[in-house]
């Protein structure tokens, strides 16, 4: 039997066809596979919804995408490395690739932020003072500057809002003793009381 | 290829292109992402072996988190075959340990004479670890030891699991999550994640040449005991990281003695004897607690001499337990306590001459407190206490080891001072005393000897890398 070479040609085209899309389905299907194996694996300390349980380990939740994606990178180069980083994250960060940073960012900016947890309404009144207002008498420039408002986060400045008190309270604490090199924020804070760190951290974790 | 099917492509340059066209299937994507670890001790422990909750999630994965170079293999389909440590994961542990006894044990061979009071064994044990993945979701845990005291080098604690994950619910399809796991392993509670139980239980060290009480429940006798002469496998389901729940089956797995296993043998667990789990853990904050309950029927020949055939001895075990954790930023806390009720149907003993009442049973409680400062100086303190009904055949009267009121009511407290000047090395200072021994407090075993003449001071240096 003679082949047609014209029938040939299109059931060809359109099996090529239909094999592309299938593997580039198989492909979108697989990286949806590994961005939801690694979320498995992020959410075993920070929460499937970005909400961690222990402070250990913080809240991811509504952070900026722009804040996780430059911590995931400075993870896997090790140029962050502060005790918890490189108890946890060193390892976690290692083997990511630059588009699942990006996914993994995508996706914890997404979720809802966590609530606000109320405490001493005293100690959380003088530590909004701090963050609306920093410490004139040490130029120490308000936080909402770069913070945002409402702690929001803006651009690369991460979300402070709802964040463990804890948590926040090891960052400024190994940023003051540049444990965590973050040489902008170590020269805001660096003249930051114990007091008033301690205070403007329970304001976060209330808003 | 049949002549009539034959197509000369050269002849049909359509066809050609079509079957080049199909063979270039372009490789796209990333194959499957392997789960890493590579972090330091205090994220999956507090003080070693004792699990976090990060470590109990390790665990329960299967140990494939690994953050090494993998050696790759897949199919056309993508599907992968091969996924190997560049660097296998391997360690090893030395354990250097000095034992003091209250009083001197009597010598062996020789009437009247004592012992040397005061040991030191180096090693007391050497072990070398696989821990780690071995392919796509199937992890393990082999341990080999070398046991100073018996100068015997052998298989150790053995988990092999393979798991699965599935998330189901929500708008993102994540709001649950269910872990599927088959663990196949050679002592019942090795693969259990909380320390409450015996494999990973308090204390997690110990003497291997002091004496200690003359019966404990089958749940709780580890190596000498059930560990490493019985194989099991089992089925495990870990729901959104709190309910867990377990079913495995056991039966006799014997090294060394004699092929296939005869009357030569002892305590030869036969069919299959099932183990049961379930726990539930809630986590808040820096705290964890769980509850559970577990046990196991394990039906045996006691062997020694006798057939393994007829009658048997059958233990049935069911227990409770508890561990509440705390994990500061300083102050590290835990709990852990344990009651294992068991039953025992002793009829081939009794028909074997080695006890006396076919009805008996055994209750075991421990309450232990640990804590630590910052993982580098701390302490623990435990309680345990074993009481039984009375056999004067099972614990019969004998030196040291027997009991002049046959019976295996011990009770006592052990005391521990750690420090840890690495997350991989603990120095330890532990201290049991009994306050009942085999039955009594004085003269327990009819020849004179105290409960506290059992009391040991035990120093270890135990180091891991």
């Amino acid at each position: 039997m003679k082949l047609n070479p014209m029938i040939a040609l299109v059931v060809g085209v359109t099996l090529y066809a239909a094999v592309i899309a299938k593997a580039q389905d198989a492909g979108a299907t697989r990286d949806q596979t590994a961005l939801n194996s690694t979320l498995q694996t992020c959410a075993t300390c920070h929460g499937i919804n970005g909400k961690s349980v222990s402070p250990t380990f913080p809240n991811l939740a509504a952070q900026m995408p722009g804040y996780i994606e430059a911590q995931l990178k400075a993870f896997k180069d090790q140029s962050r490395s502060d005790p918890d980083a490189q108890a946890y994250m060193w390892g976690m960060a290692a083997p990511l690739n630059t588009s699942l940073i990006h996914a993994i960012a995508e996706y914890f900016s997404k979720q809802p932020g966590a609530a606000g947890k109320s405490g001493d309404s005293a100690l959380i009144a003088r530590g909004k003072h701090v963050f609306e207002e920093g410490v004139p008498a040490l130029q120490i420039p308000a936080c909402a500057t770069c913070h945002g408002a409402h702690a929001e986060g803006m651009a690369i400045f991460p979300r402070l809002a709802g964040q463990h008190a804890p948590y926040l309270l090891k960052q400024l604490l190994v940023i003051q003793s540049a444990l965590r090199n973050a040489p902008v924020m170590h020269g805001v804070v660096k003249d930051l009381t114990k007091e008033q760190i301690e205070a403007v951290v329970a304001y976060l974790e209330s808003i | 290829m049949p002549k009539s099917l034959a197509v000369n492509l050269s002849r049909h340059p359509p066809l050609l292109l079509l079957l080049l066209l199909l063979w270039a299937v372009p490789a796209s994507a990333v194959p499957s992402f392997a789960r890493q670890t590579g972090m330091a001790c205090a994220a999956c422990h507090t003080v070693f072996p004792e699990l976090t909750p990060f470590g109990r999630e390790f665990k329960l994965n299967g140990y494939v988190l690994d953050n090494m170079n993998q050696i790759k293999g897949i199919t056309m389909e993508n599907r992968e075959t091969l996924s190997l440590n560049s660097i296998p994961p391997l360690s090893m542990m030395v354990q250097i340990s000095y034992t003091h006894t209250g009083s001197a044990l009597p010598d062996s061979v020789v009437s009247g004479a004592l012992a040397k009071d005061g040991e030191v064994l180096f090693p007391q044990q050497v072990s070398f670890f696989y821990a780690g993945k071995i392919a796509d979701n199937l992890g393990a845990f082999v341990q080999l030891t070398y046991d100073g005291a018996e100068d015997h080098f052998g298989i150790d604690n053995t988990d092999i699991r393979y798991t699965k994950h599935f998330s189901f619910g929500g708008a993102n399809d994540n709001d649950h999550s269910l872990l599927f796991g088959v663990t196949v392993n050679n002592n019942p509670t090795v693969q259990d994640v909380w320390n409450t139980t015996q494999a990973w239980g308090f204390p997690y060290s110990a003497s291997s040449t002091a004496p200690t009480p003359i019966s404990s429940a089958v749940l709780d006798s580890g190596a000498g005991g059930i560990g490493q002469t019985v194989a099991g496998a089992g089925l495990y389901a870990w729901f959104d990281d709190r309910l867990y729940a377990e079913i495995s089956l056991y039966t006799a797995a014997i090294v060394g003695g004699a092929h296939p296993l005869d009357s030569t043998q002892h305590h030869v667990v036969h069919s299959a004897s099932p183990y049961w789990r379930v726990a539930y853990e809630y986590r808040w904050d820096r705290n964890s607690v769980e509850l559970g309950a577990y046990g196991m029927q394990v039906r045996e020949y006691p062997g020694d001499g006798k057939p393994l055939q007829g009658a048997s001895d059958q233990y049935t075990d069911t227990a409770l337990d508890a561990q509440y954790q705390f994990i500061g930023e300083n102050h590290l806390f835990t709990l852990l306590s344990t009651y294992i009720h068991e039953k025992q149907k002793l009829d081939a003993s009794v028909a074997d001459g080695f006890a006396f009442n076919t009805d008996n049973s055994l209750k075991t409680f421990k309450l232990t407190g640990e804590y630590t400062y910052r993982r580098t100086i701390g302490g623990s303190i435990g309680f345990f206490d074993i009481t039984g009904g009375t056999d004067s055949l099972l614990y019969a009267q004998s030196a040291v080891v027997g009991s002049l009121a046959n019976s295996p009511d011990s009770r006592g407290l052990i005391g521990e001072i750690n420090y840890l000047p690495w997350l991989n090395t603990k120095l330890q200072l532990q201290y049991v005393r009994y306050t009942k021994f085999n039955g009594l407090s004085n003269d327990y075993d009819g020849a004179g000897r105290n409960a506290s003449d059992n009391d040991a001071l035990y120093l270890l240096a135990w180091v891991n890398f």
